[in-house]
C-alpha cells in the first residue's frame, strides 16, 4: 500500500446515511415453508390438545367419560397421521423424513418436535388399540393414554418454540408468547370441533369450558404479542400493515364472535354449529398470518437492524 | 486436529473482480442462479444462497475516501460469504445432524443426510444457507472442504487477485488482520475495524470464523450489527411452553371436573 493518507477528506460534505441498508434488499432468506406447516400447525395443535383432554378425563375414572375419551384419542391417532403427512409433504426430500429420528437434540426444537410427534402418534395408537380392554392390555392402554396426554400438551405447544427459534425478527421478539398463543389456540379448536359433533350435555360442558378457556387465553396472547413485538416499531409493523396485519385483526374478530356465539344463552345446533367454524377459521388464520408475517418481516432488513441496534439481541 | 482455519476478508483490498465468485461456481460446480440485470451498482448476484456462495457487495457512497477523493464519492466493495461462526445457527437448529463442525472449524451440510426441512435457514442470522429448488437440499460455502483435506487453499481465496480474501489459521489471521487495522489507522484510515473477528466483538456468534475488515457500519454492507445464534435466546420460549402444557392439563383436569361434578 502507499503511503497516501486514506482519511475522509475534511472539505467534502459526508452523507452518510442515518438508517442503512444495502440497496434496501433483505438481511435474511425468507423462509421455504409453504401452506403445510402452518396447516401442521393447526392440525398438530387440535390433535395435542385434544389428547392432553383425553388424559384429564381419563383421570376421572367415569363411563360417563368414556365416548369423550374415545373421541379424544382417535382424533390423537388421525391427527398424529395427518400432521406426520403434512410435513413429509413440505419437506425437501419427502423420503428422508425418518432422518430426524436419528439423532436426540435438544438445541433443535424441530428434532425435539419430531420427538414429541412420534410419542404422541404411538401412544395414541396404543391407547386406541388397548381400549376397554381388561387386564394387562387395559393397563396398557391407559398407560398410553396418559402418556399421549403429555405428549400431546408438548405437541400443541412446541410449535411455539419451533417459530420462535429463529433469525426472523418478528418471530424472535415473540418468542416468549408463542408457545402460549400456540397452545391456547389448540384448546379453543378442540371447544370448537368436538363442539360440531354430537356429545352428551356432560361431556358437552367439559369440552366447551375447556374451548372457551383457550380461546380467551389466545385472544390475551395475541394482544401480549402485539405489544411485545411493537417495542421495537420496525420489528411490529407485519401485524399492524399490509395483508398480514389484517388477517391478523381478521383473526383475533374471528375468535372473539365465536366465543361470543357460544356464550350466549340458550344455544341451538346451528349456533354451536356457527360458533365452531368462526373459531375454526379464527384458529387456521392465526397459525397462517404468524407464518406470513414472519416472510414480511424476513424481508425487512431495518427490522433486523433496529431490533440489534436497539440491544434486544440477546 | 489442525488447526482452526478461516478467511480474513479485508475489503479495503477488494477491487470487485468477482474472480471469487467466479472460481467458487467453478471448483464447486454450482449452477447458474439466473442472469438478472439488478440495476444495483456491478452487483448482479444480489445475495448468498444456494448456489452463491461469494457475493461481491458494490456499494457508492456519498462520502469521500481518499485517495478515491475525485469528488464526494467513494466505493466499497466486499466479499461475503459464509461466517462459519463458532455458535452457528443453522448446526444447532439442524434437526438431522446433517450440519456438522468439521476437523477444521469449519460448518459443512452433509447432503447426504440433509432432508430439506428448511430450519436451517431461518436460524441463519446473516441470510447465508438456503435449499436449492432442483434436489431440495441446504446448501451453503463448504470452505472447500474437499481442497482442504487435500492441503490446497479454498478456490476463492487461491483466485483472488489481491489478498482481500485470506486464508489460514484462524489465530494467525487474527494477529494479521490486527496489524492492518493498526497501519489502516496510521495512514488515517479511522473507520477501520474488524467485523466478528473475535468473540468479545459478537457475543451473540462468540466469533466468525471468516471475519471482515470494514470501513462503514455493518448494514452498509447488508451485516448484521449484532447477530445472535436463536438458539441463544430460546430458552425463554422453551419456560413458556413448560408453563403453558402445564396451564393446558391443569385447565384439562378443571374442565372434567366441573364437568362431571355437577348433576344434570
Amino acid at each position: 500500500m502507499s503511503e497516501v493518507p486514506l482519511q475522509p477528506s475534511e472539505k467534502l460534505p459526508t452523507r452518510r446515511s442515518a438508517d442503512p441498508t444495502y440497496y434496501e434488499t433483505p438481511l435474511l432468506n425468507e423462509p421455504v415453508w409453504e401452506w403445510a406447516i402452518p396447516a401442521y400447525y393447526y392440525i398438530g395443535g387440535l390433535t395435542g390438545a385434544s389428547l392432553a383432554l383425553g388424559a384429564a378425563a381419563q383421570l376421572a375414572h367415569s363411563r360417563k367419560l368414556e365416548p369423550l375419551i374415545d373421541r379424544c384419542h382417535w382424533i390423537g391417532l388421525l391427527g398424529t397421521g395427518a400432521s406426520s403427512a403434512l410435513l413429509v409433504y413440505d419437506l425437501g426430500r419427502p423420503e428422508r423424513f425418518l432422518n430426524m429420528l436419528r439423532v436426540f437434540r435438544p438445541t433443535s426444537p424441530m428434532n425435539m418436535g419430531a420427538w414429541i410427534l412420534s410419542g404422541a402418534g404411538g401412544a395414541s395408537f396404543g391407547a386406541v388399540l388397548f381400549r376397554g380392554r381388561r387386564g394387562l392390555p387395559g393397563a396398557i392402554g391407559r398407560a398410553c393414554g396418559y402418556a399421549a396426554g403429555v405428549f400431546g400438551a408438548g405437541l400443541a405447544t412446541y410449535t411455539g418454540v419451533l417459530v420462535a427459534n429463529s433469525a426472523i425478527p418478528l418471530w424472535q421478539e415473540a418468542r416468549r408468547v408463542l408457545p402460549v398463543l400456540f397452545g391456547s389456540s389448540a384448546m379453543g379448536s378442540v371447544g370448537c370441533i368436538f363442539g360440531m359433533l354430537a356429545e352428551s350435555t356432560e361431556n358437552r360442558r367439559i369440552t366447551r369450558a375447556f374451548g372457551a378457556i383457550g380461546q380467551m387465553a389466545e385472544l390475551a396472547a395475541g394482544i401480549v404479542m402485539e405489544k411485545q413485538v411493537s417495542v421495537v416499531p420496525r420489528v411490529g409493523l407485519p401485524l399492524k400493515r399490509g395483508w398480514s396485519g389484517v388477517a391478523w385483526k381478521t383473526s383475533a374478530a374471528l375468535t372473539a364472535a365465536s366465543v361470543v356465539l357460544g356464550m350466549l344463552p340458550n344455544r341451538s345446533k346451528k349456533r354451536r354449529i356457527a360458533a365452531g367454524l368462526l373459531g375454526t377459521l379464527g384458529s387456521l388464520l392465526l397459525r397462517f398470518t404468524v407464518q406470513h408475517a414472519g416472510v414480511v418481516s424476513a424481508r425487512d432488513a431495518r427490522a433486523s437492524f433496529h431490533q440489534q441496534r436497539a440491544g434486544r439481541a440477546i | 486436529m489442525p488447526a482452526t482455519k478461516g478467511f480474513f476478508t479485508d475489503t479495503t483490498l477488494c477491487i470487485g473482480c468477482k474472480a471469487c465468485e467466479v472460481a467458487c461456481k467453478q471448483w464447486n460446480q454450482l449452477p447458474d442462479d439466473g442472469f438478472l440485470f439488478s440495476a444495483m451498482s456491478y452487483d448482479n448476484t444480489v445475495h448468498l444462497g444456494a448456489s452463491t456462495w461469494r457475493h461481491v457487495a458494490f456499494i457508492e457512497r456519498p462520502v469521500p475516501l481518499r485517495p478515491q477523493d475525485d469528488g464526494a464519492f467513494s466505493w466499497l466493495f466486499s466479499s461475503d460469504v459464509c461466517k462459519h461462526c463458532a455458535r452457528a445457527g443453522c448446526l444447532e437448529s439442524c434437526p438431522t445432524g446433517a450440519i456438522i463442525r468439521t476437523e477444521f472449524g469449519s460448518v459443512y451440510v452433509q447432503p447426504d443426510v440433509c432432508n430439506g426441512c428448511g430450519y436451517c435457514i431461518v436460524n441463519c442470522p446473516f441470510g447465508v444457507i438456503d435449499r436449492r429448488e432442483e434436489d431440495g437440499k441446504a446448501w451453503k460455502c463448504t470452505l472447500c472442504y474437499d481442497r482442504l483435506r487435500e492441503d490446497l487453499q479454498p478456490a476463492c481465496a487461491k483466485a483472488c487477485p489481491t489478498e482481500s480474501i485470506q486464508f489460514g489459521d484462524l489465530d494467525e489471521l487474527r494477529v494479521r488482520a490486527e496489524a492492518r487495522v493498526e497501519k489502516l489507522h496510521e495512514q488515517g484510515l479511522t473507520d477501520a475495524y474488524l467485523y466478528g473477528a473475535k468473540k468479545e466483538d459478537q457475543p451473540g456468534t462468540e466469533g466468525l470464523n471468516a471475519f471482515f475488515l470494514l470501513v462503514d457500519e455493518p448494514e452498509v454492507y447488508n451485516l448484521p450489527p449484532d447477530p445472535v445464534v436463536p438458539t441463544k435466546k430460546v430458552k425463554a420460549a422453551w419456560i413458556s411452553m413448560a408453563a403453558s402444557a402445564a396451564g393446558m392439563a391443569l385447565v384439562a383436569v378443571g374442565a372434567v371436573l366441573l364437568g362431571k361434578g355437577r348433576r344434570v
